[in-house]
């Protein structure tokens, strides 16, 4: 009877590690495709200039005893972490609303929104950093609500809306901030926006917590508190989705509308809500990043779309859209990325750290498949050693 | 005006051969999200095929080679979505989004890989991709047109056959209405599901060419298509999954993306709109036309949905 | 009797599933010309048995002969070429297609690729005449009604030429005119030579019309009977292992006050212009069971989205326990004692990756006894949900925490009547309640509706079974084309006479 009540957490806890061990086998798998590219690429230097650099990525300078003297050696540390912010946001806002039965794949228009909101609030109303910062979730809210009501009271599907309305905040915010060169935001000798620094100190997120100075650590410039909010704010979603009647109420619409409608639920509001959220989110990590400190934006270059939206599809999935996860995902996402910009560039472009993440999300696209095997495999595992204790 | 034909007609007979593409998978269940990043990919090897071509080759087999290149492109990198939704059965959405990042991703990697070498690898890391377009590029009276003008309306008058004369064209639309009514009637489901999308990709691969081809002579990479796949699955269901009403819904928004082309040399420069405000456009406007087109909507039933022999 | 008599046989056939034996070592064995009936409960591996002759699955164990030679049917197309059709349970028909695109779907004749529908239409009106089966073939599917939409599967079958035909409880969907109707098309079948196996669970239609008939019990051949040597009572114990009693034991039904009050309800239908329900208008007491009956498809699923909230209505109004709630949420009419036990459970009943604690609160997750400012008190949910499965019996692998996903059939329905119960409602809408359940289950369902009723609230019952409809209810209320064209008491009706009135051949005036 009691080994009966344990089960289902066994159960539980197995889920967890299968996810785990099957988001593995999508990075082992993807790194191994992304080595065979580089192998065809250019045989030569695949290992040492082009996957050595990608797997040591920010961490490849932390032994250089040149850099270590002036205290430069953990920089590029510094610069993963603060791009895994973002990524970070991005993916809790993916997460999120698959977890609401949506695909969120609007998260770039929604932070290319926050970052608007962020950049604005700083620039122009020179408000402190943390008004900036609920700046640009309203922004990103914004911009979530409106593919949430096109799917609750017109039944379209958010996908194709997220992505029309990315396009659309892309050219409304490049529109804005250039307004023909003219635009106030816009720092003419630059072609980007002013540095947020140097017009609006009060509006950049501060890199001293409980009297640490990162800056002093990573001596990286945009080193900030940016990922421990992010934490933060995963830590608050894992509450809301796991122990709250709202999260119950959302994941019963993303699992079964109809059945959510049917206890009463307000699947309309539901949906709404949780688009609104995801969009906060994606808004939010926007301005982790350009509250930061470190980062312009470049108006002119009008046709593409920020990366750290779609790079939160492979956060998510690669986490099983459990917020926890999306801390680890994130930061592994980020370690790729600068990994493809250590590699040595005479030989491989950076791009190759976004094909090895492109595989990635195309392994987690059917993980389900072998997370079947992995469990499998784990409890036949479990079942031999029980059989060997007897 | 004469202007507004050509770009309109260059955008137009793109977003139909796409949004044709597109159709074609969905008729036989699968939704194929991924057509902006099999354009890149047609657009990328079509390209990179037509810039490598010996200086001598003849103007016709410049043509019909990229043409071929981009379309076989396009056919082996569907196959990725084919192989994942179909045997797998992924989420045909998150497998689709893997493609089109991964396209543009690829499509960089082996620009500037090419623009190294060519510049005798000093690590140039130019995105863009300089080409010669006049092969592709002919004037019938005042009006320029292209060689995709004829291979497009060739090819719609080809799909409207295939798909409602012919023995294939019924078995596949059966597929993505109702899977287990095919099967139980001995059609192979996978294979047409297969046929579906591969057509995707041959369709899809030449739209990616014929988006790049002949407008300019550089492309930027780092844009993929721009969003122009994502507007086709618009125009797609604007028309109806018909390929007749896709090549007016095609034609339709082609006018409204002319317009971000050709706006600073027209009237149109009175109201005082910039660029990006016309890019917007074609956006808005596929936002708008679906919000009032979606209640009575044609989708195949069963599309999206992988097709499991075991349940039934 | 020599081998070659049966047309089909299938010897010793093992199908398992994992953690379940579905079919176990059955025989059976078809002759050329007869009615052969496979009978069984729901779940006891008929269309298991079925799917393994159709060549959708394959069998673990045993053979398959034809003629007395052994064959392999490793899918449909195999089937199709051993001429062995089926008309399934769910029609197989694509619904945007013309009936006759349906009928050549997969034998399509055609030149090169090229389609030649006009052969094709020749024999399927030469058919169709032969075996007196009308139906329009260039009508699309998604318009016709049911009983057309089976003629059309049937001609599908005598379009290729099957001589075996397998019909998977064909009679579910019809009215007993139209099931007569049938009964006679199959009969001229198997005069012209086609060798007929008919899957049911309905013993008078057995006895009707086959010859010989097969029991299947729990996936295990109990026996071969010739029906004219049988009773229905023998079949019954055969079926369900036990005797039966199909009346349900209650007392007479002695109604009080008012509860629900309906009045010229009337729902827009969503697929065509016309009103789904029109004009509907009656009352339900405390103390009764007032049955909805009627064909699937006359607005019965209509009305009960409007009377519970789902869909709205266009006029009319609904009044429960003295309040007017025709336009309230569906929370709000939960909150006034409305319960709703809804027709299918995987759609509406239950969110199937929640768990059975989950689904078991999914009304009442916001009553303060499972809520505190917001956050979910999960003892206290255990704590219920572990007590409703005591109470109402409902099996689980692994109790509250189970997916409710993995449960059987008929331990989610359990789990939807105690949640819907325990709620202690006024007024309890059961809207087929029993579907696709075991004979055990159903008679502990029709129990615990009977005690609803005795404890003095009202019980709204919807069923498209006749059995249930004359056995469970106190009041009958006919609903034809959405309008209500009849009232009964089921002890001095006859079937005959409802089957009339559902079938739109008879009203009375309200």
């Amino acid at each position: 009877m009691k080994k009966k009540n344990q089960s289902p957490l066994l159960e539980r806890s197995m889920g967890g590690l299968t996810s785990v061990i099957a988001a593995l086998i999508c990075i082992v798998v993807g790194l191994v495709l992304g080595l065979l590219f580089l192998l065809i690429l250019d045989a030569q230097h695949a290992w040492k200039d082009g996957f050595v650099p990608i797997i040591q990525a920010g961490f490849r300078n932390v032994g250089n005893e040149t850099l270590a003297k002036v205290g430069m050696n953990w920089m590029t540390v510094g610069q993963e972490i603060v791009e895994a912010a973002p990524l970070i946001m991005c993916g809790l806002s993916v997460a999120f609303a698959f977890k609401t039965g949506l695909f969120n794949i609007g998260a770039a228009g929604q932070y290319t929104l926050g970052a608007f909101g962020g950049m604005y609030s700083a620039i122009i109303l020179h408000l402190p950093w943390w008004a900036c910062l609920l700046v640009a979730t309203l922004f990103g809210a914004l911009w979530g609500a409106i593919p949430g009501l096109f799917k609750a009271f017109l039944n379209i599907n958010e996908v194709i809306t997220s992505i029309m309305f990315n396009w659309i905040g892309l050219y409304a915010v490049n529109t804005i901030i250039y307004g023909r060169g003219s635009g106030a935001m816009f720092n003419l000798k630059k072609a980007e926006t002013y540095a947020i620094k140097e017009v609006s100190p009060q509006s950049v997120i501060p890199s001293k917590i409980f009297g640490w100075d990162m800056f002093q650590t990573f001596k990286y410039g945009s080193i900030s508190i940016a990922i421990f909010l992010a934490i933060l704010v995963a830590i608050v979603i894992l509450i809301v989705l796991n122990k709250t009647t709202f999260g119950y109420e959302l994941k019963a619409c993303g699992s079964n509308a109809q059945a959510a409608k049917y206890a009463g639920i307000n699947e309309k509001r539901s949906i709404v809500l949780s688009m609104v959220i995801a969009g906060a989110l994606a808004g939010f990590g926007a301005g982790l990043y350009y509250l930061a400190g470190g980062a312009q934006w470049n108006p002119q270059d009008s046709t593409v779309l920020p990366s750290a939206g779609f790079d939160g599809i492979s956060v998510a999935l690669l986490a099983s859209l459990n917020p926890i996860g999306c801390i680890f995902s994130g930061l592994f996402i980020s370690h790729l990325s600068t990994g493809g910009a250590q590699m040595t560039q005479v030989y491989f472009p950076g791009e190759i750290a976004d094909v090895v993440s492109g595989i990635i999300i195309y392994l987690c696209a059917f993980s389900s498949l072998f997370k079947g095997k992995v469990m499998g495999w784990l409890k036949g595992g479990k079942k031999a050693k029980e059989g060997q204790a007897q | 005006m004469t202007l507004l034909i050509k770009y309109t007609l260059i955008y137009g007979i793109v977003l139909m051969l796409v949004a044709l593409g597109a159709c074609f998978s969905e008729h036989s269940g699968i939704i194929n999200i991924a057509m902006e990043g099999i354009m890149v990919i047609g657009g990328v090897f079509g390209l990179l095929v037509l810039v490598m071509l010996p200086a001598g080759t003849s103007s016709f087999m410049k043509v019909l080679i990229s043409i071929c290149t981009a379309a076989a492109a396009g056919v082996v990198y569907s196959a990725l979505l084919a192989f994942a939704s179909i045997n797998l059965k992924a989420d045909q959405t998150i497998g689709g989004t893997a493609l089109n990042l991964l396209a543009t991703a690829l499509a960089l990697v082996l620009v500037k890989r090419y623009n190294n070498t060519m510049s005798g690898g000093t690590g140039t890391q130019s995105p863009k991709l300089s080409f010669v377009n006049s092969d592709f590029i002919f004037n019938i009276g005042p009006i320029t047109v292209n060689v995709f003008l004829f291979v497009g309306l060739a090819l719609l008058v080809i799909a409207i056959v295939v798909l409602y004369r012919t023995r294939f064209g019924m078995r596949l639309m059966a597929c993505g209405e109702h899977p287990q009514a095919a099967d139980s009637v001995g059609i192979n489901v996978y294979r047409m599901r297969w046929c579906g999308v591969l057509i995707s990709g041959f369709l899809g691969g030449i739209g990616g060419l014929a988006y790049i081809v002949p407008a300019v002579q550089v492309w930027n990479f780092e844009s993929g298509v721009t969003g122009m796949g994502f507007l086709a699955i618009a125009v797609m269901i604007f028309g109806q999954w018909k390929p007749g009403r896709i090549f007016l819904a095609a034609m339709f928004f082609a006018v409204f993306k002319a317009l971000a082309n050709i706006y600073d040399s027209t009237f149109l420069t009175a109201l005082n709109l910039t660029k990006e405000v016309y890019n917007m456009m074609p956006f808005i406007a596929s936002m708008i036309i679906l919000a009032f087109t979606s209640k009575n909507s044609r989708a195949p039933k069963a599309e999206g949905v992988p097709y499991d022999k075991g349940q039934r | 009797m020599t081998l070659a008599d049966y047309v089909i046989e299938m010897l010793n056939i093992t199908k398992e599933f994992p953690g379940i034996k579905a079919n176990d070592d059955i025989t059976l064995q078809l002759k050329r010309g007869e009615i052969h009936a496979l009978l069984g409960e729901n779940g006891a591996g008929k269309s298991t048995l079925m799917s393994v002759l159709f060549g959708l699955y394959q069998p673990e164990k045993g053979c398959i002969k034809k003629n007395g030679q052994v064959v392999e049917i490793k899918n449909p197309n195999d089937a199709n070429a051993l001429n062995i059709g089926m008309v399934h349970q769910h029609f197989k028909l694509v619904e945007c297609f013309s009936v006759l695109d349906n009928i050549i779907l997969g034998v399509e004749p055609n030149k090169l690729g090229f389609l030649q529908k006009k052969e094709a239409r020749e024999k399927v009106l030469r058919l169709s005449e032969q075996y007196g089966l009308k139906v329009d073939l260039d009508a699309l599917v998604e318009d016709i009604s049911v009983g057309m939409q089976q003629r059309t599967e049937i001609l599908k079958m005598l379009y290729r030429d099957n001589e075996i035909l397998i019909f998977d409880e064909p009679t579910a969907v019809l009215t007993p005119q139209e099931i007569d109707e049938l009964m006679q098309i199959m009969k001229n079948l198997a005069a012209e030579g086609k060798s007929i196996l008919f899957i049911s669970h309905k013993l008078a239609e057995i006895m009707a019309v086959a010859d010989r008939c097969t029991v299947l019990r729990k996936g295990k051949y109990i026996g071969t009977v010739e029906t004219k040597n049988t009773t229905v009572e023998e079949l019954s114990a055969m079926m369900v292992g036990r005797q039966v009693n199909f009346k349900v034991d209650k007392a007479p039904a002695q109604p009080g006050e008012v509860v629900l009050d309906v009045q010229h309800v009337t729902v827009p239908s969503k697929l065509h212009k016309n009103n789904a329900v029109k004009d509907v208008s009656f009352q339900v007491r405390r103390g009764e069971i007032v049955c909805l009956a009627g064909i699937e498809g006359n607005g019965q699923t209509q009305f009960i989205h409007a009377l519970t909230g789902l869909d709205a209505m266009s006029a009319g109004t609904i009044t429960l326990c003295g309040k007017d709630i025709s336009k309230a949420p569906i929370r709000q009419r939960s909150k006034d004692g409305m319960s709703h036990i809804p027709e299918d459970r995987h759609k509406h009943g239950l969110v199937l990756d929640f768990t059975l604690e989950q689904n078991m609160v999914l009304q009442r997750y916001w009553q303060p006894q499972f809520q505190k400012g917001g956050f979910i008190k999960f003892d206290a949910v255990r704590e219920y949900s572990d007590r409703l499965i005591e109470q109402y019996d409902v099996r689980s692998g692994q109790g509250s925490v189970t997916v409710a996903r993995s449960m059987s059939g008929g331990n989610q329905q359990k789990a939807i009547v105690a949640r819907e119960i325990d709620k202690d409602p006024e007024l309890l809408i059961a809207v087929q309640p029993t579907r696709g359940l075991d004979v055990g289950a159903i008679e502990y369902i029709h129990q615990q509706i009977v005690a609803v009723r005795d404890a003095g609230k009202a019980v709204l019952l919807v069923s498209l079974e006749l059995d249930e409809v004359m056995n469970l209810s106190d009041r009958i209320l006919v609903m034809y084309e959405g309008e209500i064209v009849g009232q009964f008491d089921p002890k001095t009706v006859t079937v005959e006479e409802l089957g009339l009135y559902m079938a739109g051949a008879k009203r009375m005036e309200l």
